[in-house]
This record gives structure tokens, C-alpha cells and sequence, in this order.
């Protein structure tokens, strides 16, 4: 990135944050804070260690610095400002989630759009947001388009706050699905038994909740797509999976058919091919239903994150909260572009032409000297495909 | 009172009235040979049998033997002891207090020597976050469950496997009281070693003597303390030859290789030693993992992760027959040590001695 690059975004930077009331998160103050200011080279130099206290006001620091990127801690500290984290002294920190396109199974890298990847994470973020707020029963959540690309959801119920890394790994494999054992899944009960001589045991799939429920959902669901078919069809369904032959799949049929109440209360086992076809949905239901969020965003109880309500240095975007009711109706790419930057070309230099989706358009860029609307222009240099022109 | 006290000695009361008594340890164990006597029984059975032994007639004796147990296992100060120990007294609470719990309530009397459930939640601060359902079986809030499940091994305690549901894990009554149990013996193993005076160590110097003889004797420190890399399963042996030639590491997979050496009774210096074989590995980033993991600069030491975490990270390879009967990488080395004899094993810190004392002698 040239220098007259720097100096235009900087500026722009800055004329946004004059515009933009921010509002810092909760206990900033007891934050860590950092920021990486628009210098030559990648953007690697992190300025960090700061405490709000340092940084003065934030509104008035932003317009300052006009940083490149804004971070605050995830952890809340007694000295946050100190150099060492055995000095900052940790108290408590946020449960964070991130979500990035980089790292998402269903996205492929070099093929999908820049769209299609954060539309995926959306669909991704609806999945953990499932876990957090039914399986979790979180409250307090604040969830953010990061500006780049993906979502962060910052968690901030009391009953969190204290959690060790360990602790937060273990919340981590559960929206992630990992270590899952249908066998854990499974409630043995002793029953009297109607009429018999010795009691039996009843082991039923726990159906409550948790990955049971889905499991449970999973395999209903199939059930229910068997019941719809005739004989032969649905004994050839069954026959489709591994390791059931004729005289399983007709078994399970017969289940399905004679018994389906009890399938639904859970009672899978009343045969052994239906125990064996329910643990296969185990393996569907985290396949389907897992949010594979980044896991060591997660871990980290000193995190530093991407301040909400600030600019991406790599996009130009903004970085939004999100209410609940809205994130069903946004799209980053229309959304998330800041209104300063709307309502005047610019001059820029291509250097990177190609593909560009944003701000509900798509259209291609030829590479040279041009006149673009400034907010392509402004995503264009951030994204180091153009360069400010020459005055 | 003092009853309860004596059998729940680690309960908040039980420190109060130890306090209010006006005791001072340090005539305790100067001139209340009984209770000093006490002490070494609780610590040395702990050791050796898991169990804090015969609990002694008189109350007051055997209250005051607690604060003077931890006196004897701060001056010790080994990880092992403190674990073992801890692990002991709340291994004998929760036998009394399933007792308590399952004995008819009408014997009750005001000055009972027993507790009841509510009691023990409010004790740890339970109450709120423990509800009762019409059924007999309880809820926890996750936020409580993590940590009091953190030492507990077993795959069934995974929250990934629990039927989570608005905040809550359903529990039943036995796991409700095992929760209790690890309550207690995190409470016992909070601020152990502590800093003891002068005064009261030199007392207590023959206890401290005989129960590192105990220790020495039962090669506790070998819980596992033996690196012989040929014996690690063959995850850990994959992960290793990973890092020594250089190759970047997952988290994940550098944390359970990490774990692993740690839980095997190897140092930081140690682990960084193995590493080095590859000079980009990256010290500093080792220790500062190294340490964490091994709880030296974060309050938990840290388990490796079981063969199923094994397996879902993609971290389970070249599986060989052991591998199909062990549930974990642990179980796997602590079985190939124990079948190997004893005089074959050569551990790697041994050589790596040798080398050091053949430079010394050198010079």
C-alpha cells in the first residue's frame, strides 16, 4: 500500500470517527486495549497493552490515532494497563465466539464469493446462536458482523465470567459436537416390568435436550421420511446404510411402523438394529447441527477483539452490532458499509481488477485509473487491490 | 458441635472455631503430641491407602489434626502429596456425608454431628445454582458444573455429553454428590503448600521426614514418573516426531502432547530439552505453554485429553491393539511401563544426565 493510500484512508478514517458515536463495552475500564496504527508493511505491529485510562477518551482517541484496527480485551483485569498478564491480574472475562469464513467446513476457499462465505456464517451463526441461548440459555449476548469475515457473539452472563480455559474448551466441543458418545447419550432406568419375574433395564436416548435432543430430531425426522414410503422403498432406504442387511432394515421398519410412539419418547432400543441406526444419527446431528466456531478465540481468556461500532482496516467496513431481530435481514455488504463513505467518487488506481460484490451490487472492476463511488474505492485500497491516484 | 467439626473439618465453621478457640499452632504442635500424631496418620494413610485413617476418639484432637495435616503437607511441598491428600480427605467426607444423608433424619437432634444436603450446598455456595426437580434428580447451572467436573475423567462427564437445556445439567443424585466431593477437595487443595513459619517447621520436622520417606518408598512421584518415549502410545509418539522435526502444530495437538510429557512427571526444562532436537520450535511460546499446562502459572493443571478428544481432533493415529481396551493415552503408557521390566526401562532424563555430568567432569 502506497503512502498517499495510507494518508486518504487515515484521513477518511478519522472524518468517520468524528461522525460516529462509539459505545465502548461494558467495565472498559478494566479492559485491555489495543489498536494497529496505519504504518508501511503488513499490519502486524500491534500497539497493545493499554488501558482505557492511557488511551484517554475513547471518541476523542479514535479521532486521534484514526488506528487501522481497534481491539479491547475479552478479560477484565485489576491492572489491565501492565505489561505482563501476571501483572495485568485476570478477574473474570467475557465468553467469546468467533465465527470466520476461513474456517468454516462449507466454505470453499478461492470459489466461493466473498458473499457466499458470510452468508454461510450467517447460517452458521443461527446454529451456535441455537446453543447459546437454548441450550446454554445465555441472556446476555452481544453479537457483531466483525467487519471482515465473519460474526463474533461476546457472551456476558455472570455465570461465565469466572470460567478457565479449560472450562471455556469444554463449551467449545459442545457447539462444536466433539466427543460425543452415543453410549453417554443413553439413560438406563430399571423397570419393575408389567408381569415379569425380574426387572429389566429401559435405556432410552435422553431426548431433553442437548445433543440427545438433536440426535432424536435427526433420527425422527428419517423415521418419519420411512413411514411416508412404501415397503419396498423404505427397506431399500435402510439397506442404503452400512451394515443393515434385509433382516435390519425390516426390523426397523416394523419399529417404526408398530411403535413409533415409543421411537418418539426416546425408546430406541427397542431393537438393536433401531439402537444401531439412532447412533448413526448421532454423527448426522453434529454434522448438521454443529457451529464450528474458532476454537481459540474461545479458550483465550485474554483475547483481544475487534472493537464494535470501529472500522475494519482490511475491509473498510464497519463493525456492527447486531440486534436479535435484525440479523435475519443483514447483509454485510450493504450493511456494514459506513455512511461516510457514501455520496462522492474518487480517483483510485486498480491494481487488482476483478470481482467485486458490495453494496447490494456486483460488478466487475477493470484494472487503471478510474473514478469509483468512494465506498468501493475505500474497500478496494483496504483490501490492497487499489491504490489512491496520484493527486 | 465440635462433633461435626471434627468429621467435616475442612467446613468453614470448623476453621472459625479453630480460631475463635484462640489456638495457636504453634504450642499445638509443640506441646499436643496426640494431635500431631493425628496429623502424620492423616497424611502418611493418605498416601498409602487413599483414606485418611482411624479418626480419633477425642473432637478436639481430631480437629485440630486438619490444620496441622496441611501444615505437614505444605512443608513437604510436593504436587503429588497435595493431590493425593486433598483427594483423600474428600474421598472420606463424601463417604460421611452420603452416610449423613442416607440416615433417617429423625435422629436428628440439635447438636447433630451430620449435615444435610442443603447444608452442604450452602456450604460451597451451591444453593442457587442447585435446583431440585419433582422426580428426585437435580439441575445445576452450567457456569457451576464446569469447573466442579473439570478433574472427573470419565467421557460420561463431558458437558458434550450431558442433556444441557436452558443453562441446566440434570444430574442424578449419585453425581450430585460426587460434585460435592470434588467441591471439597478443591476447597482442600486451595492454598496448598502455604508458607509456614519457622517455628512451627522446626517442630514438625521427624513428620515431615517420615512422610517423604513414605513418599520415596511409594515412588508416588512415579504416578508416572518414567519417560521412556518408545513406550508412549502411538498418538503421542506421532505428535512428538511432528514437533521435533519442525512441523507446525495445531493448538489442540500441542496442547495434548503437552499435557501428556507434563502428566508423565517431566519439567518445563525438560519438555523444552525434548523439543529442542528442532531449533525453530519456538522456546519461549513452550515454556510459557509448558508452564500454563503444568498449572505453574495458571490455577489448573491440565489432563491430557482422552483417546475420544483424541480422535475427534484427528490427533489418534497408527492405533495398534492396546489402544482398542484403554480409553486414554495415560492409560496406555501406565500400561506399557508397568509391563516392561523394570531394569530395560531407560528414561530419556537419565541420558540427558549423564551427558550433563560428563561435561562437568570434563571441565
Amino acid at each position: 500500500m502506497e503512502e498517499r493510500t495510507r494518508a486518504y484512508l487515515r484521513g477518511r478514517f478519522r472524518d468517520h470517527y468524528r461522525r460516529t458515536e462509539i459505545t465502548p463495552p461494558p467495565a472498559a475500564n478494566e479492559r485491555e486495549w489495543g489498536f494497529i496504527p496505519w504504518t508501511e508493511g503488513p499490519d502486524t505491529t500491534m500497539v497493545r497493552h493499554r488501558s482505557l485510562l492511557e488511551l484517554g477518551d475513547l471518541s476523542e482517541f479514535l479521532v486521534r490515532k484514526r488506528p487501522r484496527h481497534v481491539y479491547f480485551s475479552a478479560g477484565r483485569f485489576r491492572d489491565p494497563g501492565a505489561s505482563s498478564m501476571h501483572e495485568k491480574d485476570w478477574q473474570s472475562a467475557d465468553l467469546v465466539f468467533d465465527l470466520d469464513a476461513d474456517h468454516l467446513p462449507s466454505v470453499t476457499l478461492g470459489e466461493d464469493s466473498y458473499a457466499e462465505m458470510l452468508a454461510k456464517c450467517k447460517g452458521a451463526l443461527g446454529r451456535l446462536l441455537e446453543f447459546l441461548e437454548d441450550d446454554f440459555g445465555f441472556e446476555e449476548l452481544e453479537i457483531v458482523f466483525s467487519g471482515g469475515r465473519g460474526y463474533h457473539v461476546h457472551v456476558r452472563d455472570d455465570g461465565v465470567q469466572h470460567l478457565a480455559r479449560e472450562h471455556r474448551r469444554e463449551i467449545v466441543d459442545y457447539v462444536r459436537g466433539i466427543g460425543l458418545e452415543f453410549e453417554h447419550l443413553i439413560e438406563t432406568e430399571t423397570v419393575a416390568g408389567l408381569g415379569r419375574k425380574t426387572p429389566t433395564e429401559r435405556r432410552t436416548l435422553q431426548i431433553e435436550g442437548g445433543w440427545g435432543r438433536r440426535t432424536h430430531d435427526h433420527f425422527m425426522a428419517f423415521v418419519d421420511e420411512l413411514l411416508a414410503m412404501d415397503d419396498d422403498d423404505a427397506i431399500a432406504r435402510l439397506q442404503a446404510f452400512d451394515g443393515i442387511g434385509e433382516g435390519k432394515a425390516k426390523a426397523t421398519l416394523n419399529a417404526a411402523r408398530t411403535n413409533r410412539e415409543g421411537l418418539e419418547a426416546g425408546n430406541v432400543t427397542v431393537h438393536t438394529a433401531v439402537a444401531q441406526l439412532a447412533e448413526r444419527f448421532a454423527s448426522r446431528a453434529v454434522e448438521r447441527d454443529n457451529a464450528p466456531i474458532d476454537e481459540p478465540v474461545t479458550t483465550d481468556t485474554n483475547r483481544l477483539i475487534r472493537l464494535p461500532g470501529s472500522l475494519h482496516g482490511g475491509s473498510g467496513l464497519e463493525t456492527v452490532r447486531l440486534g436479535r431481530g435484525e440479523i435475519a435481514d443483514f447483509d454485510p455488504l450493504v450493511d456494514a458499509v459506513p455512511d461516510t463513505f457514501h455520496g462522492q467518487e474518487i480517483a483510485v488506481d486498480i491494481t487488482d481488477g476483478g470481482p467485486v460484490e458490495l453494496g447490494g451490487d456486483s460488478f466487475t472492476v477493470s484494472e487503471g485509473d478510474q473514478s469509483l463511488p468512494e465506498y468501493v474505492a475505500v474497500f478496494l485500497m483496504a483490501r490492497g487491490r487499489a491504490e489512491k491516484e496520484k493527486e | 458441635m465440635q462433633r461435626l467439626h471434627a468429621r467435616y473439618p475442612f467446613l468453614e465453621a470448623a476453621r472459625e472455631a479453630v480460631a475463635t478457640a484462640a489456638v495457636d499452632l504453634g504450642t499445638v504442635v509443640e506441646r499436643e503430641e496426640a494431635v500431631v500424631e493425628r496429623a502424620r496418620q492423616r497424611v502418611i494413610t493418605a498416601l498409602e491407602e487413599g483414606t485418611t485413617g482411624e479418626p480419633h476418639r477425642d473432637a478436639r484432637i481430631e480437629l485440630l489434626s486438619y490444620p496441622v495435616a496441611r501444615v505437614l503437607v505444605s512443608l513437604v511441598d510436593e504436587r503429588v502429596l497435595v493431590r493425593k491428600y486433598a483427594r483423600a480427605e474428600a474421598d472420606r467426607a463424601h463417604e460421611q456425608f452420603v452416610d449423613d444423608l442416607e440416615s433417617t433424619t429423625e435422629l436428628k437432634s440439635v447438636d447433630s454431628s451430620g449435615l444435610d444436603l442443603a447444608e452442604l450446598l450452602d456450604e460451597f455456595d451451591l444453593a442457587d445454582a442447585v435446583t431440585e426437580r419433582a422426580d428426585g434428580e437435580y439441575r445445576i447451572a452450567v457456569g457451576t458444573y464446569l469447573p466442579l467436573a473439570e478433574d472427573l475423567w470419565d467421557d460420561e462427564w463431558r458437558l458434550v455429553n450431558r442433556p444441557l437445556t436452558d443453562g441446566e445439567v440434570p444430574l442424578e443424585e449419585t453425581e450430585l454428590r460426587t460434585l460435592l466431593r470434588e467441591a471439597i477437595r478443591s476447597r482442600i487443595e486451595d492454598g496448598l503448600p502455604f508458607d509456614v513459619p519457622d517455628a512451627i517447621a522446626d517442630e514438625l520436622e521427624a513428620e515431615v521426614e517420615a512422610v517423604r520417606e513414605v513418599l520415596a518408598d511409594l515412588e508416588l512421584t512415579r504416578e508416572i514418573d518414567t519417560v521412556v518415549p518408545d513406550l508412549f502410545p502411538p498418538c503421542m509418539k506421532a505428535l512428538l516426531d511432528d514437533i521435533q522435526k519442525g512441523e507446525h502444530l495445531p493448538h489442540h495437538s500441542r496442547f495434548a502432547i503437552t499435557a501428556f510429557l507434563t502428566s508423565i512427571g517431566m519439567t518445563t526444562d525438560q519438555i523444552v530439552d525434548l523439543y529442542r532436537v528442532n531449533a525453530g520450535f519456538g522456546e519461549e511460546m513452550t515454556r510459557y505453554q509448558t508452564d500454563h499446562i503444568a498449572g505453574e502459572t495458571s490455577p489448573t493443571e491440565y489432563s491430557p485429553p482422552s483417546c475420544a478428544t483424541m480422535q475427534s481432533y484427528g490427533d489418534c493415529v497408527n492405533k495398534d491393539d492396546l489402544c482398542e481396551r484403554i480409553p486414554h493415552p495415560m492409560a496406555y503408557y501406565e500400561q506399557r511401563v508397568d509391563d516392561a521390566d523394570e531394569d530395560d526401562l531407560e528414561d530419556w532424563r537419565e541420558n540427558e544426565g549423564e551427558a550433563d555430568g560428563e561435561t562437568a567432569s570434563a571441565e
